[in-house]
């Protein structure tokens, strides 16, 4: 699933790039708090058996092919969310100097779809929330195939948006999501069977292997990570906004032949109108538009409008900080209440 | 074994660079996004980018056959990639010889073009670095020690486990017959196995460690500052990258 440097603008590699080395910095930091040195050489070590067990071929059934194991889901069980993310982005990077697995600026890429999805979301919004302490041998099996698939799965649509977005490739959409997403399904499931089946080895042999795998949920990680999806969604999934109006614009141009009724003329209406107008940074989801547009200005035909894609990402921050600030304002008064 | 020798080549550099590792790093941080900047259909603009790896390659006499190896290893999905422009971009772009050339053929060819340069100029670049210099120079750009002290650790001891997973297999391949005991269940219990031996061999590693003075993180020395050859380097790259891409 290695995205590859001849596939991305500079644009979009160099965006992923910087999302992945933001995560790499905020990971090194929580790791150097805790300041355990057992642990960094834990990491070391897994990373080392990633790259080691990668090796060890299996026959898939029914295929006659035959595939090897990824690891990510594992070492995010066994480590936690941000060594695990150290881990593999350091078995990414040397892949990709060393071996050419994608290339320099498809770094980023790999290291967002490879690395975040089964350490950030994967393990502690799927695998945890289904396996729970992995004392049931069913749940155990649904959380590992789930998670691992479900990790997969996003990474590939991962790679499906970063392509479309360089627009350097002809494959369309939804044809390349067509192609991409039943492979990764079928991978993630093998996948989720061999961590199931390497989980429940350990367990039975070593398993004290396995016991500090359950660390509470900590706010600001959660946070961290719903932001991180939001933003990255925001931006990407927004340039693929319909420009066909909403059910509500359809219904008044069926109506009244207009997808927006006109200002009556009274003062109070124009005057908000025109300080809505003046207030709002990104009118139309778009950048505001002079009224005579440079030569390098986005045409409206192009496919591709930063200014959408800001709105998303703005729209995404600015409701989680209001939303942020009501939850405060609500425990703050529900606080106040139960106090008096 | 061929896996044995994963890393063996970066052990001993296959050249000497002109300038500090930092340097050649960022350059190749420079070059990178120039050659991927180029447009779709612009075949010259990629060639003209060519030029610099196979200088670099033929100036320093690093070995081109080790390169070609791993271009072909990684090359599967981008041929795929490529050959889905040429089957969908059949717009006429070019007539050779009343030889119509389609815009896919165009777009297919500059892919692969692309994936070849980037990919020869970070090969041959890091095979001129040893591993520990790799690690200093990351240190010197601002790479947090934590990930530079797991960089190196992963690379020290993948020879080591490669190793053991390679006999592991081939005792699990000398004992199956026809197939049979080469399945995911035989070889789920084998990565459990490899994994217990490695968490152990973790700790063993870790008490040595403690006894040399190890704390958390390896501390290596960042590399020398960028000196004033290192900063006109980069500044005439600079200069020269962007004629490039303005002439061809």
């Amino acid at each position: 699933m290695h995205m590859a440097d001849a596939l991305l603008s500079p644009v979009v590699g160099g965006t992923y790039w910087a999302v992945s080395a933001s995560l790499i910095g905020w990971s090194a930091k929580k790791i150097s708090r805790e300041s355990d040195g057992s642990k960094t050489v834990l990491m070391g070590v897994l990373g080392a058996f990633v790259f080691a067990a990668q090796m060890i071929n299996f026959t898939i059934p029914g295929t006659g092919s035959s595939g090897h194991f990824g690891g990510g889901l594992l070492l995010a069980i066994l480590l936690g969310p941000w060594r695990a993310f150290v881990t593999l982005a350091s078995v990414l990077v040397i892949q990709a100097l060393f071996f050419a697995d994608g290339g320099l600026l498809a770094l980023g890429c790999n290291i967002f779809n490879m690395a975040f999805f089964p350490a950030f979301i994967a393990w502690p919004f799927i695998y945890r929330t289904i396996a729970g302490n992995g004392a049931s041998p069913a749940r155990l099996a649904a959380g590992s195939i789930t998670a691992a698939s479900a990790g997969l799965l996003m990474g590939a649509m991962s790679v499906v948006l970063q392509t479309t977005l360089s627009a350097i490739s002809d494959l369309p959409f939804g044809t390349f999501v067509l192609f991409m997403l039943p492979i990764h399904l079928a991978i993630g499931i093998v996948e989720g069977l061999v961590t199931w089946a390497v989980l429940t080895f350990v367990a039975k042999t070593e398993p004290s292997l396995l016991t500090g795998q359950c660390m509470p949920y900590k706010r600001g990680f959660i946070a961290t990570a719903l932001l991180v999806a939001a933003m990255v969604t925001g931006s990407m999934l927004s340039l693929f906004a319909s420009t066909h109006p909403d059910g509500l614009e359809w219904s008044m141009a069926k109506t009244s032949g207009k997808t927006e009724l006109p200002t009556p003329p009274e003062t109070v209406h124009t005057l908000l109108a025109s300080v809505q107008e003046q207030m709002a940074f990104l009118p139309g989801y778009d950048f505001r538009r002079q009224n005579n547009p440079g030569p390098g200005s986005v045409t409206p035909d192009s496919p591709v409008n930063p200014g959408t894609s800001i709105s998303g990402l703005a729209g995404s921050l600015m409701v989680l900080m209001l939303s942020g600030s009501a939850g405060f304002l609500f425990k703050k008064r529900s606080s106040h209440t139960g106090g008096s | 074994m061929k896996e044995r020798h994963l890393f063996s080549e970066l052990e001993s550099p296959a050249c000497l660079l002109p300038v500090g590792d930092s340097t050649a790093l960022l350059l190749l941080a420079m070059f990178v996004p120039f050659v991927l900047s180029v447009p779709k259909y612009d075949l010259a603009g990629v060639i003209a980018f060519a030029a610099i790896p196979s200088l670099f390659i033929t100036a320093a006499g690093i070995p081109f056959t080790p390169i070609m190896k791993r271009l072909f290893i990684a090359s599967p999905f981008i041929l795929f990639m490529a050959a889905g422009n040429l089957l969908l971009d059949r717009a006429p772009f070019h007539s050779i010889f009343n030889l119509t050339i389609t815009g896919g053929m165009v777009s297919a060819t500059v892919i692969m073009t692309k994936t070849m340069v980037t990919l020869t100029a970070l090969l041959s670049l890091l095979s001129c670095i040893p591993f520990h210099r790799f690690g200093k120079s990351l240190r010197s750009i601002g790479v947090p020690e934590v990930f530079v002290t797991q960089l190196l650790l992963v690379y020290r001891y993948s020879f080591l486990l490669s190793e053991e997973a390679g006999m592991m297999q081939k005792a699990r391949d000398l004992r199956s017959f026809g197939g049979k005991g080469k399945g995911l269940i035989v070889t789920a219990r084998l990565i459990g196995s490899l994994l217990i031996r490695t968490t152990s061999r973790a700790e063993r590693i870790y008490m040595a460690m403690c006894a040399r003075g190890f704390t958390a993180a390896l501390h290596s020395r960042p590399a020398a500052p960028l000196t004033m050859k290192d900063k006109a380097a980069l500044a005439l790259s600079l200069v020269m990258f962007i004629s490039l891409r303005l002439i061809f």
